[in-house]
């Protein structure tokens, strides 16, 4: 069978996929007006690399269950605000932060904060899709094995059970069922990225991180992948960063538009496209400057 | 007139000529590399092959070195290397990983380097004077295999630690962040997705310092290496003979060597060496082609 094919058949199973509703058609009532949650909070968030200062004071309030997308020109920060709230930039030592970061309603700077149960529960996509370089099985498995090593090791049967619903969770069960002790990094890079995203599900994260997800992908593979976060939206808090405003159009339900390290605008994602408050954004949006 | 518009023009031709002269110097020079190494080869063999056999391998020198066979040497090599790696590789990959998975870039870590790289460049027969002060004195192990391959795994340790961090490093950034970011500790990385992967790397490394070590002789003339001994060490306390040594002395310490002997030493070693390069490439092809990325 052709992996077209299974593609199409990983969509066949669920009907919502197949009808996507696109953003611009969704109903918004249901979406917006009642009043979520607050999965990511940032306050007064500043950041340094040395002497340069990436960071100002960011106030950012992200909602649960929403696709949220972090926009604006190379080099604004949206990566470093990103990689901040899972706390995987503190591993350069000239790193410095200041202010809150709050997930969940809990700083996440605290000292009492396990770093690894933070990142359990705040799963990162990259933007180079990077499988680890073992099979697709043990991919999905590895953070789950690491994590539930100190209570009874779940029986093979009940992951094999696990491996099967999470990688039908990412679309990618059917193309990969018959080779899940192949090596991941033979996978297409669309594959591989659903793969990433599977490996976190395991772990019950709520909230996912998401470094321009589809940036090293063909239009085909952006398509699935985007198809995929919407997907699982709703379910998990999902801050995404991009380059590219369609997809920010397309793909999210509020966006965020960064300049120098500060957050100039965030409101829902329709409204930001048509009428934007500020005229960097609208600059930025229209092509002004990238 | 309709010159062709891609026409050679006198330019072109110089430039061609050019071209042609540097690629025969720089062919040349590459031959002239090679041609020492044959000539070794092809003289030790016309005049050392003669003094092989199997008693050349497996009986002990006799008549004051000047017959019999060199197997109390060849033993000793192989217990010099085997005790000097013993001691340097897990020394020498814990600190790699150390340095290259650990250590944040600060002073220390770039004075500890720099350490490294002058430890690689000290002559061995410093090494050696280093290893009669502080092993064979200071710590009273005497002249013996111990204090010997002691010298010898100083002498290994820089080039073990830095070809270990090479392979360690080679290993993409992007698997250690893709671990990490899904809350795995600095050890289960480095344990299940780093060392993995740079093992072959790891391995072909010590597999080169084996047959580098195996040559020294410097080092161990001092600290454990006996011109010649009628009995086969019991402990790591006794001396022992190397072949290293030995090729040494017969050549230019005994009289009355015959010929070939002297060369079929000579042979061994090379062939030794040879033979562990061949087994690190071979080895290092192997890994390759199950490399996963």
């Amino acid at each position: 069978m052709s992996e077209f094919q299974d593609n199409e058949r990983d969509r066949e199973q669920d009907p919502d996929v197949r009808n996507r509703i696109l953003p611009e058609h969704r109903p918004l009532a249901s979406d917006f007006e009642m009043e979520r949650p607050i999965a990511i909070e940032t306050k007064r968030l500043s950041l340094w690399y040395g002497n340069f200062q990436a960071l100002f004071e960011v106030d950012l309030r992200v909602q649960q269950g929403l696709v949220t997308a972090l926009i604006g020109p190379s080099g604004c920060g949206k990566s470093t605000l990103l990689r901040s709230i899972n706390r995987i930039n503190e591993r350069l030592s000239y790193v410095r932060t200041g202010g809150v970061v709050e997930v969940l309603g809990k700083n996440v700077y605290d000292a009492d904060v396990e770093l690894t149960q933070l990142r359990r529960r705040v799963g990162m996509v990259f933007q180079r899709p990077n499988p680890l370089p073992i099979s697709i099985r043990e991919n999905v498995l590895f953070a789950f094995d690491l994590h539930e090593a100190g209570h009874d090791g779940a029986s093979s049967t009940s992951k094999d059970d696990l491996v099967e619903s999470v990688l039908k969770q990412v679309l990618l069960w059917n193309s990969v069922r018959d080779r899940l002790h192949a090596n991941a990094t033979q996978l297409s890079l669309e594959e591989q990225q659903k793969l990433c995203i599977a490996r976190l599900l395991p772990l019950k994260p709520s909230v996912l991180l998401m470094d321009e997800p589809c940036s090293a992908l063909d239009p085909e593979g952006t398509e699935a992948v985007e198809e995929l976060i919407w997907r699982l939206r709703s379910e998990y808090t999902i801050l995404m960063v991009t380059h590219n405003m369609a997809q920010a159009r397309r793909a999210s339900d509020e966006t965020a538009f960064m300049l120098n390290g500060k957050l100039v605008e965030h409101t829902r994602t329709d409204r930001m496209f048509v009428t934007p408050e500020h005229q960097e954004t609208a600059d930025y949006i229209e092509g002004r400057f990238g | 007139m309709s010159e062709s518009l891609f026409a050679t023009t006198a330019l072109d031709e110089r430039n061609r000529k050019v071209e042609r002269l540097y690629r025969r110097v720089f062919l040349t020079m590459t031959l002239l590399l090679i041609l020492p190494v044959f000539l070794i080869l092809t003289v030790l063999i016309s005049r050392g092959a003669s003094a092989w056999s199997l008693s050349f391998l497996f009986t002990s020198p006799e008549n004051g070195m000047t017959a019999g066979g060199v197997f109390p040497a060849l033993l000793g090599t192989i217990f010099l290397v085997a005790a000097a790696l013993l001691f340097s590789v897990p020394l020498g990959i814990a600190a790699a990983i150390y340095l290259s998975e650990y250590a944040s870039d600060n002073w220390l870590t770039r004075l500890i380097n720099l350490a490294i790289i002058n430890l690689a460049g000290v002559p061995s027969i410093v090494h050696a004077l280093f290893g009669v002060g502080a092993f064979v004195l200071f710590f009273r192990f005497g002249t013996s295999i111990l204090a010997a391959s002691l010298t010898l795994a100083i002498m290994t340790l820089p080039v073990v630690i830095v070809s270990t961090r090479e392979s360690l490093q080679a290993v993409p950034r992007a698997f250690r962040e893709a671990s990490w970011s899904m809350g795995a500790t600095r050890w289960q990385t480095i344990r299940h997705i780093v060392l993995p992967n740079a093992v072959s790397g790891i391995l072909t490394g010590v597999i080169l310092e084996v047959s580098r070590t195996a040559g020294e002789t410097a080092p161990i003339m001092f600290t454990g290496a006996a011109f010649f001994l009628p009995f086969l060490p019991q402990s790591v306390y006794d001396q022992t003979m190397a072949l290293s040594l030995h090729l040494f002395v017969i050549s230019t310490q005994v009289p009355g060597v015959p010929e070939d002997l002297p060369y079929g030493v000579a042979l061994l070693l090379i062939a030794i060496v040879l033979a562990m390069n061949s087994l690190s490439i071979a080895f290092r092809m192997y890994l390759r082609s199950h490399k996963k990325w």
